[in-house]
């Protein structure tokens, strides 16, 4: 971490997409699982269905994730899941956080 | 700092998936094995008092599969696990079937050696076997009440055998132990299911999908 450039405009270089607390929740979780469900997401983030739709929509808009279209019986039942590209924005938006707080005088 | 954190959300997550209690029922009903014979042997005979459970436990386990694919799943939501949890379920499988044969060993040669050990003996080489199984599956979800219900389960022997030497229990008091503590886990775990089917209502009508 110490042998890292320090930010030009810290910032700036944090990911908005992300940076929204609803939006980095579900990013979190779906980072550290395969993949789950939109029931199973609802309960842990405790968003309405009309909010996880929005913040969902931006966060496949932008490619990190994807929906994978499914039926459990005849019920529909898809899965979400984070692309390479939504893993490798997570940790850039990680280290680039950490580091504007490392950079932060006591 | 941030590699905790998303350790705890993960296993928060796992835990949240698996914490409908159902486990607890099932645990509960199978320790039934260790009281049910004894009653039906009478009438079924040593051999077939114990095998007619085999059925009847696997029908237990897979009606709870149904149920939880059919009612709890649809209102809690369903999880595919990450690299690490999957490679700690396949661990705790290992170590399930190694204690089972491993109990299964010891139950056949305490069977034979069932007139030269004493009534101690038995009972205590169950309960080592029961205590290991059991810290190493609490250890291997990362579920502190398995450990307790291993300590539990681990002691009914112990109590049981106490109670049929010093104060004339029947059938080594296994009756006595086992049924409380089958009882207890089981409505232990009825409670966490009917709680978490208030606290999740079903999903009428999923806008996403």
């Amino acid at each position: 971490m110490n042998d890292t450039k320090p930010l030009e405009n810290p910032l700036k270089d944090i990911d908005q997409i992300i940076h929204a607390p609803a939006r980095l929740r579900i990013l979190m979780m779906l980072y550290v699982v395969e993949s789950l469900d939109y029931v199973f997401l609802k309960n842990q983030t405790g968003l309405s269905w009309g909010n996880l739709a929005t913040h969902l929509g931006k966060l496949e808009d932008a490619g990190y994730i994807t929906v994978i279209k499914g039926y459990q019986g005849k019920k529909p039942q898809s899965q979400i899941q984070l692309t390479t590209s939504g893993r490798n924005a997570f940790r850039n938006y990680k280290n680039t956080f950490q580091q504007i707080l490392d950079d932060l005088p006591e | 700092m941030e590699t905790t954190s998303l350790k705890n959300l993960e296993r928060n997550m796992f835990r949240d998936s698996i914490q409908d209690g159902i486990l607890d029922i099932q645990l509960g009903l199978m320790l039934l094995m260790f009281v049910l014979p004894i009653y039906i042997n009478p009438y079924l005979g040593d051999f077939w008092s114990s095998v007619v459970f085999l059925p009847l436990w696997f029908a237990i386990i897979l009606g709870f599969r149904a149920y939880r694919k059919k009612v709890v799943q649809p209102r809690v939501g369903t999880i595919q696990y990450g690299k690490y949890r999957k490679k700690r379920l396949k661990r705790l499988n290992i170590i399930i079937l190694v204690v089972n044969l491993a109990a299964f060993g010891i139950g056949i040669l305490s069977f034979f050696q069932a007139k030269v050990l004493p009534g101690w003996a038995v009972s205590a080489r169950f309960s080592i076997i029961m205590l290991v199984g059991f810290s190493l599956a609490g250890y291997m979800l990362e579920f502190p009440r398995i450990y307790l219900y291993g300590v539990l389960i681990s002691a009914a022997p112990i109590i049981g055998e106490y109670l049929y030497q010093n104060h004339g229990f029947s059938h080594h008091g296994f009756p006595v132990t086992f049924g409380v503590l089958s009882a207890a886990i089981t409505i232990n775990g009825l409670v966490i299911l009917l709680r978490l089917l208030r606290k999740y209502p079903p999903h009428e009508h999923e806008d996403l999908e």
